[in-house]
């Protein structure tokens, strides 16, 4: 974080306002109107569909259906279908199933640890999309709370609204008229929670209420991971008039650069327009689109209102995971967590699996919380090993032979590399084939003995060369001790 | 509807669907349209649509306040009236209107579908259409096609009659999806050496989404109507599930084989007429024995007897049904099995049921029964087992037909309109005369 005194002094100067709209992927197994499972995991497409969309003529006359028309003449969509992740409800060929009630619990769940009002019934409305990343046209969506907060420095910070909605389809390219997308993801549930107007705060204040709304909503332990998972956008404005919105940062660490850059940018200008910015990896913004209107909404026909009983809210209530804060003494007080890594594991994508691992094999938890943390991020960063590729299967294992004592935990990061590279093994094959399994206790004295008699070295010396061969499958204060006592007898 | 306390606290404030109203919750406020009503939701809860598009509903509790900010105007269509001027280098198309899906139109504020669609409006959303034809339009009526009777058949004909007969280049008519192959069948046999193609066309994705396959369906339907010689009835639908092409179907060998599908509409036993390809604007066709305009005389042919049941063959179907049938139907289509089966109980087995006496019974009172395949597929053959030979042998009528069991429905319909001498049945029955019969099968027809 940047030097505290200065920024605040800076932000005095650069008073602004803005809002956040999080999109969080729900891991839930079926999608959200159908049947599908969420993987995204399939990579070759088991067909293509070629559609059209056109206009569609509007009595309020939000979209200008000239644009429309002219966006729309020029594309052709290339629907790229897929065996277990599509079906016909994503080709638009089947009407929706009624709404996946895990992903509805999912989101009330999260609606409620931000203290929304609940409404006593969800409609699904259709929300106009002309891009072609819905195949029928419009995305299906549905308020499931309103008029929550947060507490943050003993301020609350206001949520407006959470909904639950169905992930757009995914684009691979556009070339020559032609915009391909995987429909994999379409359907996918997500929720998408917007702050109210927050005002009178820091561009990392507004990051840490991110931060703390992904919490939160991870603290279900039911919110997918990795990149692309979870997306935000943010409006910022400096002036009563002209708001911008930055659409599509992936990373939050890097929301405090991207609200200082726009902040800057904007008292730049002499007038700022109502548009949309795309966000560069570099926390940069490009123009995208004039923001539309309010967006034409209308009832999603083929479903009709969902009446949550009062048993039914009063049941997910009960059951509702503890709170972050919460969450956060205990990890110190009974995982003798130090606090920052407390903090870090609960903003880590691997919350959940973390403690599913902590509470089911006897392994310690700072370990395990700096294999999540730390290790990881080596890989990715240093060797660019595709992390992602490692199922939860994977870290279970690994731990489980961990806490067995088959592996030590100097061991951690080659096993995961190469389980990353080759994700289709288990983890067992891959510690065998790595040789990197512990030592017997006779093996080890076989090649203590064999360093012994040939090099006819200093008990210090031995110690280093057998450390040589055995790094990471013996415990060094085991080799010390055997070589201490087996040099004895060849001397 | 409302609970009772909802309702006065609604009226109290004068509020009314489609008022700007404020209601005030001890920690909350929302503004929004008041939303109709539907049938499914809560009777304690009021639902409005918030600026930002969101229909949320509002549990009614002791300490709310409902105020009304502004009255809301009605909302109503005005059907397009205007059409641009003729150009007379152009053939002309007619659009008649019959209801269904590509006849409705969705009201975005309400969200309630209007079976309202005028052709003039179909127009108006496909614009490319008056590039292909003059196009002019009315409504005939509106209807769920579950809901045409043979009353409405007749009316269609008539109204097709007028327009070919003031020499128009082709006739569309829009109809629901459901029933729409029943309709097309029941003008295949009605209207005689039509002059010119009367192409039936609907939709199975609403109008209000920029996905509808209206758009292809419809252009494709008018290319048909005006540059196809397909002086037949046919039902023109996409083909794929892409928007690629039209399929043009001869109406007595068509059916919808899927609940939801752009493609639900399959040439059975045959190939389709044509292919249209609604880009490039052109039609390939796969066939040259249709009725080509200008052949024979046109004529209206409208007697139909409705009075006949169609009835599915399945195992332990009782005979004393059939027998109660005798005073009730005037013909009966057995939609049977495999090659033209019914149970019989041919080798007596005691614990066998047969009805072979019961349709006996029928066709000796002078009610015809006749044979469709529950298989749709293939043809049927009463020679090739012993229980066929005595089906056949009672007087049942289908044997080598390639028919669907509906348009073998129509046409007894329309052959009892015309006689009731049971040789004469037969005889029209077994004769070809909308293309519901044909003599030989190609092997690519099979699930294409």
């Amino acid at each position: 974080m940047r030097a505290r005194s200065t920024g605040q002094r800076e932000e005095r100067q650069q008073a602004f306002k803005c809002g956040l709209e999080i999109h969080i992927q729900l891991d839930t197994r079926r999608k959200l109107f159908c049947g599908c499972a969420t993987t995204m995991a399939e990579k070759e497409p088991t067909g293509v569909v070629v559609r059209k969309q056109h206009p569609v003529a509007s009595e309020l006359g939000e979209i200008d259906v000239a644009a429309q028309y002219e966006f729309l003449r020029d594309r052709v969509f290339h629907y790229q279908v897929f065996r277990n992740e599509t079906c016909l409800v994503d080709l638009d060929e089947e009407p929706p199933h009624p709404v996946n009630p895990e992903a509805l619990q999912i989101a009330l769940q999260i609606a409620m640890l931000l203290n929304c009002d609940i409404p006593p019934e969800v409609h699904v409305m259709r929300k106009t999309v002309i891009d072609g990343s819905n195949t029928a046209g419009f995305q299906r969506t549905m308020v499931v709370g309103t008029s929550g907060f947060l507490s943050f420095k003993d301020r609350e910070v206001p949520i407006s609204y959470l909904t639950l909605e169905e992930d757009a389809a995914g684009i691979i390219r556009e070339e020559d008229g032609i915009v391909t997308y995987r429909l994999n993801r379409l359907g996918v549930p997500l929720v998408e929670i917007g702050t109210g107007l927050l005002e009178g705060y820091s561009p990392e204040d507004v990051q840490e209420i991110a931060y703390t709304i992904g919490i939160i909503s991870k603290s279900t332990g039911r919110v997918k991971r990795g990149i692309g998972t979870i997306r935000q956008d943010v409006n910022i404005s400096v002036r009563p008039e002209g708001r911008v919105e930055l659409k599509g940062v992936q990373d939050l660490g890097v929301l405090s650069k991207v609200i200082r850059t726009e902040v800057q940018r904007q008292l730049g200008l002499d007038t700022v327009k109502h548009e949309t910015r795309a966000i560069r990896p570099d926390g940069t913004s490009e123009f995208l689109r004039p923001l539309p209107g309010s967006a034409r909404m209308y009832p999603e026909t083929d479903l009709p209102p969902i009446v949550l009983g009062k048993d039914f809210l009063a049941k997910i209530r009960r059951e509702l995971p503890e709170s972050w804060t919460k969450k956060l003494e205990r990890f110190a007080r009974e995982l003798k967590l130090s606090d920052q890594l407390a903090r870090q594991i609960l903003r880590s994508d691997y919350l959940s699996l973390f403690e599913k691992i902590v509470n089911s094999v006897d392994v310690e938890p700072s370990v395990v919380a700096s294999a999540f943390l730390s290790t990881l991020k080596d890989l990715e960063k240093r060797s660019g090993v595709k992390v992602e590729n490692l199922t939860d299967q994977h870290f279970e294992d690994l731990f489980k032979l961990l806490a067995e004592k088959t592996i030590l935990k100097e061991a951690l990061p080659e096993i995961l590399k190469d389980a990353a590279e080759r994700p289709d093994q288990r983890i067992y094959d891959v510690v065998k084939s790595l040789n990197l399994g512990l030592l017997t206790e006779s093996e080890l004295r076989e090649i203590v003995s064999r360093v012994l008699k040939k090099e006819h070295a200093s008990a210090e010396k031995a110690v280093g060369l057998v450390m040589s061969q055995v790094r990471g499958r013996a415990d060094p204060q085991m080799v010390i001790a055997l070589v201490k006592e087996m040099s004895k007898s060849y001397r | 509807m409302y609970s009772e306390r909802l309702k006065s606290e609604l009226s109290k404030s004068r509020a009314e669907v489609g008022d700007l109203l404020r209601i005030t919750k001890p920690r909350v406020i929302y503004e929004g349209v008041l939303m109709p009503k539907t049938i499914l939701s809560s009777s304690s809860a009021l639902t409005l649509k918030l600026a930002s598009g969101y229909n949320v509903s509002i549990e009614y509790e002791e300490a709310m306040r409902i105020e009304v900010l502004s009255k809301g105007k009605p909302v109503e269509f005005v059907p397009a009236e205007s059409l641009p001027e003729k150009d007379p280098t152009k053939p002309s198309v007619v659009i008649l209107g019959s209801g269904g899906t590509i006849g409705s139109r969705v009201e975005y504020l309400l969200g309630s579908v209007y079976p309202a669609f005028s052709p003039q409006d179909l127009v108006l959303a496909v614009p490319e259409l008056k590039q292909l034809a003059n196009i002019e339009g009315r409504k005939i009526f509106d209807l769920f096609s579950n809901d045409v009777t043979v009353e409405h058949w007749k009316i269609l004909c008539q109204e097709v009659q007028k327009e070919v007969r003031n020499g128009v280049d082709g006739v569309i008519l829009t109809h629901g999806t459901d029933t729409m192959c029943y309709t097309a069948a029941a003008l295949s046999f009605m209207l005689r050496n039509l002059p010119a193609p009367v192409v039936m066309v609907g939709s199975q994705r609403s109008s209000d989404r920029g996905s509808s396959d209206n758009y292809v369906n419809l252009m494709c339907s008018v290319l048909t109507a005006c540059n196809s010689d397909i002086a037949e009835v046919t039902v023109c639908m996409h083909g794929t599930e892409g928007d690629e092409f039209c399929y043009v179907h001869q109406a007595t060998k068509c059916r919808k084989m899927h609940a939801s599908r752009r493609d639900a509409f399959r040439s059975i036993n045959t190939l389709p007429f044509a292919k249209v390809w609604y880009r490039e604007r052109s039609i390939e066709y796969l066939r040259d024995d249709y009725h080509k305009r200008g052949q024979g005389e046109f004529y209206l042919d409208t007697k139909m007897n409705p009075n006949v049941l169609m009835l599915y063959e399945h195992p332990n179907l009782r005979p004393e049904i059939i027998n109660r049938l005798a005073n009730e139907i005037d013909g009966l289509v057995m939609v049977a099995t495999g090659l033209g089966h019914v149970h019989t109980n041919h080798f007596n087995d005691p614990l066998g049921v047969s009805i072979q006496e019961a349709l006996e019974n029928l066709i000796k009172s002078g009610i015809p029964v006749v044979f469709a395949p529950q298989t749709l597929y293939g043809r049927l053959n009463l020679n090739v087992y012993a229980s066929g030979r005595k089906l056949r042998a009672i007087g049942v009528i289908g044997d080598g037909a390639d028919w669907l069991p509906e348009t073998a429905y129509i046409k007894l319909m329309w052959v009892l309109g015309h006689t009731k001498e049971m040789d004469e049945i037969t005889k029209m029955m077994m004769t070809n005369l909308a293309g519901e019969i044909s003599d030989r099968t190609i092997n690519e027809t099979y699930l294409a």
